[in-house]
């Protein structure tokens, strides 16, 4: 008997409780608290953000140890690699300088949008990727509204562009980065074809979606900037990635292309939260 | 449960918060990193049975979920799935279970946990990551979680002992492991 009655409390318990996690999946999803959710989490996140940076400064160190030891291979390739990539690299750059004065010129004329009117916040990272979830590539940053930080706004390190802001507290923001499966950046080739880079994964090259069969082929290593088309989530000519592969199809009407960021987007200890909103 | 174990859940919460989103995060092993809110879960299914399992684990989920963009309540879901299911079958067992008993428990527990979240994710939606990094994921959470295993039951255990009526229930039958 009082077997049987605990069994049935067992079981009310974990009904109860999936409803409400449903409930909560629900509501976060389509319903109208998803705003006030969203704002409990950027209040969290703000509340142990100063205990989490201490933290953070104190293990980031292990973490790049472990980081080292399993990524210990692919190291030695990349420095193999490398080597080799240095030598070719010195002869192109003899053959850069004439078109970086031609480049040069080329900027002071047509000036790219986010270098000219945009001004930037410089951010810290505090942790990621990846983020607070194994399943997500977010990094989270030591700025938020106070420091000028807005949802939306593009964030870039080094050599281009690495994500958005999609959430927004006090003093701290998550970056949702180019190769998280849930992102889609609009890029233009230097024909002007455009495309839609979506995130594959951490290590995992974007794929281009939508480059029409009818386009030039595009060559690997062709950079890849954003369009910047009206209603774009970023500004126009920000260096997205280089095209790392192309497959040549019968019959389709659309080019499988992939595209490698051009910034690296594991290790950023700062990258830069550019001020610009889409237009509404 | 009594009003102590749930001041020693608070404790025990917040040294694990701060544990996963200070320490834990900043590790990246090929791309993942250890869930210490899973661990959680998946001891006080073992050490308080599968109710006081599935509670703990859904306020371990709501903790999680305050630190990821993921949709609100998909960690609570499979937390308590998972701490419900190991309590379920801890209780089965019976009687006090050996260390090597908890830690494969808790390895094999982990990966059903990481995999079960997977596919809800997928069921609601949301892209999946590719097939490498979810074997990073597996990998990295079940044996970090394994290791862990031995001080989490301890501290799970501790939160849950001591007189009462929350530890009398506990003691006809809702535990597993002592």
């Amino acid at each position: 008997m009082a077997t049987s009655r605990r069994n049935t409390s067992q079981r009310l318990t974990l009904v109860i409780l999936v409803l409400a996690s449903i409930t909560l999946v629900t509501l976060d999803y389509r319903g109208p608290v998803s705003h006030e959710l969203g704002s409990v989490r950027s209040t969290a996140r703000d509340a142990v953000s100063p205990l989490q940076r201490v933290l953070a400064d104190v293990f980031r160190p292990i973490g790049n140890l472990f980081s080292g030891a399993v990524n210990y291979g692919a190291a030695a390739n990349d420095n193999s690699r490398l080597r080799d990539e240095v030598g070719e690299l010195r002869r192109v750059e003899l053959e850069n300088e004439s078109a970086e004065q031609q480049l040069q010129q080329m900027l002071t004329v047509e000036r790219l949008p986010y270098l000219q009117n945009s001004k930037s916040v410089i951010a810290g990272v505090i942790s990621g990727p990846p983020g607070g979830s194994n399943f997500e590539l977010t990094l989270e940053i030591d700025r938020g509204t106070s420091d000028g930080v807005g949802l939306g706004m593009p964030v870039v390190a080094g050599a281009g562009l690495i994500g958005e802001v999609i959430s927004a507290g006090k003093t701290t923001s998550l970056v949702r980065l180019i190769t998280d499966p849930r992102s889609a950046v609009g890029v233009r080739f230097q024909n002007g074809t455009i495309a839609i880079a979506t995130g594959q994964g951490l290590d995992d090259p974007l794929a281009l979606e939508q480059v029409s069969a009818s386009a030039p082929v595009p060559r690997k290593g062709q950079l890849l900037v954003t369009s910047g088309l009206q209603g774009a989530a970023f500004p126009a000519g920000i260096p997205v990635g280089t095209v790392s592969s192309v497959k040549s199809t019968g019959g389709t009407f659309t080019f499988p292309v992939t595209m490698e960021p051009v910034a690296a987007l594991s290790g950023l200890q700062f990258v830069a939260v550019v001020q610009w909103l889409p237009a509404p | 449960m009594t009003l102590r174990s749930w001041w020693r859940l608070f404790i025990v919460g917040f040294a694990v918060l701060i544990l996963q989103v200070g320490a834990l995060q900043q590790l990246d092993i090929g791309g993942a990193h250890p869930d210490a809110f899973l661990l959680v879960a998946i001891a006080a299914g073992l050490v308080a049975g599968p109710q006081i399992g599935a509670i703990v684990g859904f306020v371990a989920g709501l903790v999680a979920d305050l630190f990821v963009v993921t949709p609100f309540g998909l960690s609570p879901l499979s937390y308590v799935l998972v701490a419900f299911a190991v309590g379920l079958l801890a209780s089965l067992s019976g009687g006090r279970a050996p260390y090597s008993l908890r830690i494969v428990a808790t390895f094999l527990a982990s990966v059903g946990g990481t995999l079960l979240y997977e596919a809800l994710a997928l069921l609601i939606g949301q892209p999946h990551i590719a097939r490498g990094e979810l074997v990073n994921v597996l990998v990295v959470v079940s044996i970090a979680n394994a290791i862990f295993a031995v001080p989490a039951t301890s501290a799970l255990g501790w939160v849950f002992s001591g007189p009462g009526p929350g530890a009398r229930e506990l003691s006809t039958g809702g535990s597993a492991v002592r």
